[in-house]
């Protein structure tokens, strides 16, 4: 019998089946697809190799004004999705030795819950049956498919895409019309602008990159409306069809042609299927595993971690829950605290953000002070941004005086937030932090300055 | 020098006490008539003041341990004395600090304050935690008087993983509070939280029994599950007994007569009157009836511990005024927790006055194996007739409880009526 069966290999699952196997834990790893998941296969790692192949694109456009002209540079499609191949082929080997390394067994099939019988509990895969103390679900998460007129038809044809097609394009489409602005959208609405698309993003709400701080978001907007993305706020998409996108907003119904479509308006925890039901797991009406601040779902021994919680929905959050949930079963106290996890748009320029944004702070009712400086306090942000507009947002309890929030916009942002993070979980003063010597010239720099302010 | 504190022996029949309450603690400063802890026989609880002062230096027993009479309970001295000799068990010092780390609970704020608010630290181990950055707030003092010494920084060190700045910023010491923050630390978060649920008065509170309460409570269940138990009510007229409470009242301090009150004087009644129903002034003893020649009365008392019952020995030979002072003594005694034990025991008969809280008719519960009760109630205004006309005048009621397996209703009727003539022509008895 096994000491825990892991049901997923993305983030949640292969880090949990490391650690667990890392603790002495007897761990067998199922995943149906490709070990890494979502993050490594069609999220996070390939949208991040196609985003640097884009970066250096936009700088032989930008060269000039620092004094430097390209000629003859182009963007290589096919190429770039190449090296994405390799970067993918590379990390999901590193996961697949780290899980060998930790005597994880790992098995390639779906894997099924059986109904239990006597002690533990049974996964059957690939026609075997697996025996296991305990189950940790991290089935992850699949995109959210509205029922729209022509949308799943377009799926079927290649006209509509999801992130997982969209990362495997070989050509760059002349118009793409993105549907969501959220960061996925974003990633991608920005990749393909750089590659020569001309791209319209099409979001529901009065605003892009929900829930990032609405002066970040609407910076990120004005920026890219610069480079030429059209953006359609408050639009109701309607239809698809073979040729075109339908959408209503503030009721006039509007058509704009498109090569290809990418539909990325959100994702649902992936629950279906998995004989839960046979456990009798708790699921809720979003289709999500509640679990505890330890991982424990409803049922004792069974954990969930990862996006099918239904919680924050990033790897790195599911890197922490995954923690969580093998501490609680070696009897480790820990607790999963969600308050300062950070998040990343890898746009250019960066967004990124962790803790209170100044609506959620307001929302809550927090007593709290808030300081916005312009990024060109940064004497490095200077040298290397020409015409850079980024900004930095740094929110402070009025009366304890530890950092609550912060928010920035300008490369190296998703490398510094980090240091952000560590300040709200350590719930340090700004009296405190004013002691620490950051590194000059940075970017980071900018919440010394902030800091200062406050 | 040091001084052992030993369980005392309250009365010849109590063999051992049980520890109610520690209200100093091992490190204590202790003054001459601090109290040192609360313990309490079967039937009264007791404090112990300190004959002595110095350091509370070690507690052999806790609170709910049944100690023998004249046993060490801890000892009280000066803190550089080696009293391990003194021990009863006789463990080392040593050994005592070998088996100290894995009992030393991570227990959170604890640290003595001085009066001026400053924490008792010792030098070296401010030192300590001055150099490993660690918030002495946060130490388990071992030191003498709740002094913080070098190895409680060691201990911490292992132990506690502190609570953010921000956080320490509006805790108070001695709140023992859950970590959920990084590493266990003790976040903003953690504290709202506490407070919302502190906030939120809690539904109820559950105190243990104290050591009389478990007592009064199986006491009067046996009462009622074993008799038969059979309560009549008669009233008499006071106007007599109210006038001469009257006129005590306001000549008493001038005659040097004591403040009699009713009740001394139902107890006087009661006790002449028992003398002619021997069958009320008596224990059931299962196979026999026990009647006894002389009447013990037993006076129920309230008191915060809760109810007790002390005995006015050979009741029937006392004239009133030295029932009145033996009354006002015990129930002073009882009031306080000093009345001798053997006092608690041995009555015949029990009166229950519950009339001074305007109760007009109850059902007064025997004392086992005594065969009735007498419950006094208050004074009520009644009518009767006189030559055609409604006259009023005072009348106080009296519940009589008995026990149906040893006396009748008839008999125990006519000892009521007995009594209630006598209450209202007691002036003649007092010749």
């Amino acid at each position: 019998m096994h000491d825990l069966l892991v049901i997923g290999g993305g983030p949640a699952g292969y880090l949990a089946a490391e650690r667990a196997g890392q603790s002495g834990l007897k761990t067998v790893l199922f995943e149906k697809n490709a070990l890494g998941g979502v993050c490594l296969n069609e999220g996070c790692i390939p949208s991040k190799t196609l985003l640097h192949s884009a970066k250096i694109f936009d700088y032989s456009k930008t060269g000039k004004k620092y004094g430097v002209t390209f000629e003859g540079a182009r963007l290589d499609q096919e190429a770039v999705m190449k090296r994405k191949t390799k970067v993918v082929r590379i990390l999901v080997a590193g996961v697949k030795a780290a899980l060998n390394k930790h005597g994880v067994d790992l098995v390639e099939g779906e894997a099924h819950i059986l109904p239990r019988s006597g002690e533990g509990f049974s996964v059957e895969c690939n026609g075997t049956t697996y025996a296991g103390k305990r189950i940790l679900i991290a089935t992850g998460s699949v995109p959210i498919l509205p029922p729209i007129e022509g949308l799943h038809k377009g799926l079927e044809t290649g006209f509509v895409l999801t992130n997982r097609e969209i990362l495997n394009l070989q050509q760059v489409p002349g118009q793409l019309v993105v549907v969501g602005g959220g960061v996925v959208g974003l990633e991608m609405a920005s990749y393909y602008n750089s590659a020569g698309s001309h791209v319209h993003v099409v979001e529901m709400l009065n605003r892009i990159a929900y829930p990032t701080d609405r002066d970040m978001a609407d910076l990120l907007r004005k920026e890219y409306e610069k480079k030429g993305v059209v953006f359609h706020l408050e639009s109701r998409l309607t239809a698809v069809t073979e040729k075109s996108v339908i959408f209503e907003q503030q009721g006039n119904i509007q058509e704009i042609h498109a090569d290809k479509v990418l539909v990325s308006i959100g994702r649902k925890p992936f629950t279906q299927g998995l004989g839960l039901e046979n456990l009798g797991v708790e699921i809720n009406r979003r289709g999500a595993i509640p679990t505890d601040d330890r991982g424990r779902t409803n049922i004792a021994d069974v954990y969930a971690a990862g996006d099918v919680n239904g919680v924050s929905m990033l790897a790195h959050t599911a890197y922490r829950e995954a923690e969580v949930c093998i501490h609680t079963m070696l009897g480790h106290k820990d607790t999963m605290r969600y308050h300062a996890v950070p998040s990343v748009i890898y746009t250019n320029p960066e967004v990124a953000s962790v803790g209170e944004t100044e609506e959620t702070a307001r929302e809550k009712g927090m007593d709290f002070e808030c300081t916005t400086l312009s990024m060109r306090y940064s004497g490095r942000y200077v040298a290397e941004n020409e015409d850079g507009t980024g900004i930095c947002k740094v929110l402070v309890d009025k009366r304890r005086r530890n950092v609550i929030g912060v928010s920035m916009i300008g490369n190296y942002a998703s490398e510094l937030i980090y240091g952000a993070s560590l300040m709200i979980e350590t719930e340090m003063t700004v009296e405190d932090l004013r002691e620490l010597v950051f590194p000059h010239p940075t970017v980071c720099e900018i919440i010394r300055e902030a800091l200062f302010v406050l | 020098m040091a001084t052992i504190v030993i369980m005392p022996r309250q009365g010849n029949t109590v063999e051992s006490c049980i520890i109610g309450k520690w209200h100093k603690k091992k490190g204590d400063l202790i003054q001459v008539g601090n109290i040192l802890f609360t313990y309490e026989t079967d039937k009264a609880a007791f404090d112990e003041e300190a004959t002595v002062s110095g350091t509370l230096l070690e507690i052999f027993f806790q609170e709910g341990d049944d100690v023998p009479v004249l046993a060490p309970v801890c000892i009280i001295g000066n803190p550089e004395e080696d009293v391990t000799g003194l021990f009863p068990g006789k463990v080392s010092q040593k050994e005592k600090a070998a088996a100290l780390p894995k009992e030393a609970k991570p227990d959170l704020p604890l640290s003595e304050k001085t009066d001026s608010g400053e924490t008792r630290i010792s030098p070296r181990a401010r030192a300590l935690a001055g150099k490993k950055g660690l918030d002495i707030f946060f130490a388990v003092p071992s030191g003498p008087e709740g002094r913080i010494v070098e190895r409680d920084i060691v201990a911490l060190e292992q132990t506690h993983p502190g609570a953010t700045p921000a956080a320490r910023e509006s805790m108070k010491p001695g709140t023992d509070q859950i970590g959920t923050g990084i590493g266990g630390r003790i976040t903003v978060a953690d504290l709202a939280r506490d407070r919302t649920a502190a906030d939120a008065e809690p539904e109820y509170r559950d105190e243990p029994l104290t050591q009389i309460r478990k007592i009064i409570g199986s006491t009067m269940h046996r009462s009622l599950s074993e008799m038969a138990q059979l309560t009549m009510n008669r009233t008499f007229d006071a106007t007599g007994l109210l006038k001469f409470r009257q006129e005590v009242k306001a000549r008493g301090t001038a005659w040097g007569i004591p403040n009699i009150t009713i009740n001394d004087v139902i107890i006087y009644v009661v006790s002449r009157m028992l003398s002619r129903h021997g069958d009320l002034n008596a224990h059931f003893l299962g196979d026999y009836v026990r009647k006894f020649r002389n009447v013990h009365m037993g006076i129920a008392v309230d008191t915060e511990r809760g109810l007790m019952v002390p005995t006015l020995r050979f009741c029937n030979q006392m004239s009133l005024r030295q029932i009145s002072d033996s009354v006002r003594n015990l129930a002073g005694q009882c009031k306080e927790g000093n009345v001798n034990p053997d006092l608690l025991r041995g009555s015949t008969f029990t009166i229950t006055t519950l009339g001074v809280m305007g109760v007009e008719s109850f059902t007064p519960v025997i004392n086992p194996p005594q065969t009735a009760i007498l419950g006094v109630c208050c004074v009520m205004t009644r009518w009767r007739e006189d030559g055609g006309k409604p006259i009023s005048y005072p009348s106080m009621n009296l519940s009589l409880t008995i026990d149906h397996r040893v006396v009748d209703g008839a008999p125990a009727a006519r000892f009521l009526q007995d009594l209630c003539d006598g209450l209202e022509s007691f002036q003649v008895m007092l010749i």
